[in-house]
């Protein structure tokens, strides 16, 4: 078998939904008066109802790029286009896993996950109770409706904010580490059922993970990211057929090669981050 | 904990929980240490007569007044005047310091600009202002509401701001993606995020803003307990002016233990441990 880890073809050409166009962020340090340069010259361009995963070292600036995608961030050049206009604010077109959960504390499971229609679409009729209650048992929650998140361990609250995301069934997932704080077990479960899930509708994801695994497992295409400064340092296309079970695909030569390659990619990317330090 | 304001080191006192383990030990010690102290008193007092009974009566003599206070319907009445004062005040404290609490605490603007104003206003002796107001508003209720006002206040808008401005960002974020802007924010996210904080300052406002209705009848006033009790103390009926000392103490607590009470029904997802939002 020849190699066929070639950069993915650029996809400008199609009518793509998500467009970033030479995207640059960098942050106001307080504390020292300087900017810190988050994000450089970013390109990458996603099609209606492909899974992007997005892998890169810590620190790289993956929660930043999808903070612009998802309209919190403003981005100091380049731009966002989501269906062709440009990202001013967040939308009911994006919702977002956030990494550090970002649950309200006042509020139990359920009113959690309600949060996630309550603006969008309002609370007409008596269906969306049914859709909250599916989203709570999509992501294993049954039984923890009434609990507060403080009662819950950290996997537990990551699956709310899954839930929570889920729930209005945006036509973009923006999800951070959604899996970050899962045991190995219910990590396995969770990527299954979001495989099916974005399978059943289509959704555009964009999935930023740490594990390498996950990102084959996942992604249509694997973005990899480099830090100082943070910029895309290829774009792969993983070419592996659906769906993908984790046993199974540990044996597909593509597969292994795919983690070969991104090993040394990241590898690199850790020690040439440890030797600027 | 404190936190260290934009203005320098003023302390903000953080929702706190009532210890319990243990409780009850401690409660023990204490009732046999109120029990010590009373009996060497009466001792004092009542048998040895090593002070005269009419500087300082002895306890029996006290608990004799109280019984006699309780029965007389004009206690009663400056009771519900110095306690419909109190409300009044104290209602108008928590509406006006919530909002400007959470106002100041969110707009950066306001923050940098009438924040440094709130501390000096704060930290500025307001009792030494009671005989100005009674001079201004008269002997009448709008004097003591004015000074429950201006004591109660401050703790609770400075501990709201306080809150706000720990409010977690990525809350923020997170009601920002699901749609919630403006006063929905506001309402949704930052107010509820702040109750603890807010809670925590009404409860040391209720205390002050109490102090502040009885030095106002003390000072100059035609009712309520203030009044009863400068009216004890220049009759020389020592018995009668500390039994009514203790009914305010035993009010003064009720508040604060109502208040508390009240933060745990409301705020019963609050976690001491953490400082809300940051799980
Ligand atoms: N609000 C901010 N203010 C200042 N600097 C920031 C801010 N947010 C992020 N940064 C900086 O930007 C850089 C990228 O941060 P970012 O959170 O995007 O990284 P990341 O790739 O998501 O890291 P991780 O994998 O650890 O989550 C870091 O150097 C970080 O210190
Ligand atoms: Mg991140």
């Amino acid at each position: 078998m020849t190699t066929t880890i070639e950069p993915a073809e650029d996809e400008a050409s199609v009518s793509s939904l998500i467009s970033v166009r030479g995207l640059g962020v960098s942050y106001d340090v307080a504390r020292t008066g300087k900017k810190l340069v988050a994000i450089e010259g970013v390109d990458l361009d996603v099609r209606e109802g492909e899974f992007v995963t997005v892998l890169g070292p810590s620190g790289c600036g993956k929660t930043t790029f999808m903070n612009v995608i998802a309209g919190l961030v403003k981005p100091s050049a380049g731009q966002v286009l989501v269906a062709g206009e440009p990202v001013t604010g967040p939308g009911p077109d994006r919702a977002v896993v956030f990494q550090d959960y970002a649950l309200l504390p006042w509020r139990t499971v359920f009113d959690n996950v309600k949060f996630g229609l309550e603006m969008q679409k309002g609370l007409k009729g008596d269906g969306w109770r049914d859709r909250v209650q599916e989203a709570i048992e999509l992501v294993g929650l049954s039984g923890f409706e009434h609990s507060y998140p403080r009662e819950l361990s950290g996997g537990m609250q990551q699956r709310v904010g899954l839930a929570r995301a889920i729930v209005a069934e945006p036509r973009i997932l923006l999800m951070d580490e959604p899996l970050g704080a899962v045991d190995a077990l219910t990590r396995e479960v969770m990527r299954a059922e979001i495989e099916k899930l974005i399978a059943a509708t289509g959704k555009t994801v964009l999935f930023i993970t740490h594990s390498i695994e996950e990102a084959i497992l996942l992604g249509d295409r694997i973005v990899v990211f480099k830090s100082h400064p943070g910029a895309i340092k290829e774009v792969i296309e993983t070419g592996l057929a659906r769906p993908r079970s984790e046993r199974s695909i540990q044996s597909d030569p593509r597969f292994l090669e795919l983690r070969d390659h991104l090993w040394d990619a990241l590898q690199g990317e850790a020690t040439a981050a440890a030797v600027s330090k | 904990m404190t936190v260290t304001s934009a203005t320098g080191t003023n302390r903000i006192v953080r929702p706190r929980r009532v210890v319990r383990s243990g409780e009850g030990k401690w409660a023990w010690l204490l009732v046999g240490v109120v029990a010590a102290v009373l009996l060497v008193w009466e001792a004092a007092v009542s048998w040895l007569q090593l002070v005269p009974a009419a500087f300082l009566p002895p306890p029996t003599e006290i608990i004799a007044a109280f019984v006699r206070l309780l029965g007389e319907p004009e206690f009663w009445q400056a009771f519900v005047y110095s306690m419909q004062n109190l409300l009044i005040g104290l209602a108008l404290a928590i509406v006006v310091g919530v909002v400007v609490g959470l106002a100041v605490g969110w707009s950066p603007v306001l923050r940098f600009t009438v924040a440094p104003f709130l501390w000096l206003l704060y930290s500025t002796p307001k009792v030494a202002l009671a005989p100005l107001f009674i001079l201004i508003l008269g002997l009448g209720n709008e004097s003591k509401i004015a000074l429950v006002f201006l004591l109660a206040v401050f703790p609770i808008i400075l501990n709201t701001m306080e809150g706000a401005v720990t409010v977690s960002p990525s809350l923020v974020s997170a009601g920002r993606v699901f749609g919630v802007n403006g006063v929905y924010l506001g309402w949704k996210v930052i107010f509820p995020a702040t109750l603890p904080y807010s809670l925590s300052g009404i409860q040391r406002g209720a205390a002050l803003g109490f102090t502040g209705e009885v030095l106002g009848e003390f000072l100059g006033g035609t009712g309520g307990l203030g009044h009863l009790l400068e009216f004890a103390a220049y009759q020389f009926m020592m018995a009668e002016a500390i039994a009514l000392v203790i009914v305010m103490v035993i009010i003064a607590n009720l508040t604060l233990w109502l208040i508390s009470t009240l933060r745990r029904r409301l705020a019963p997802w609050y976690d001491d441990r953490k400082i809300v939002g940051a799980s």
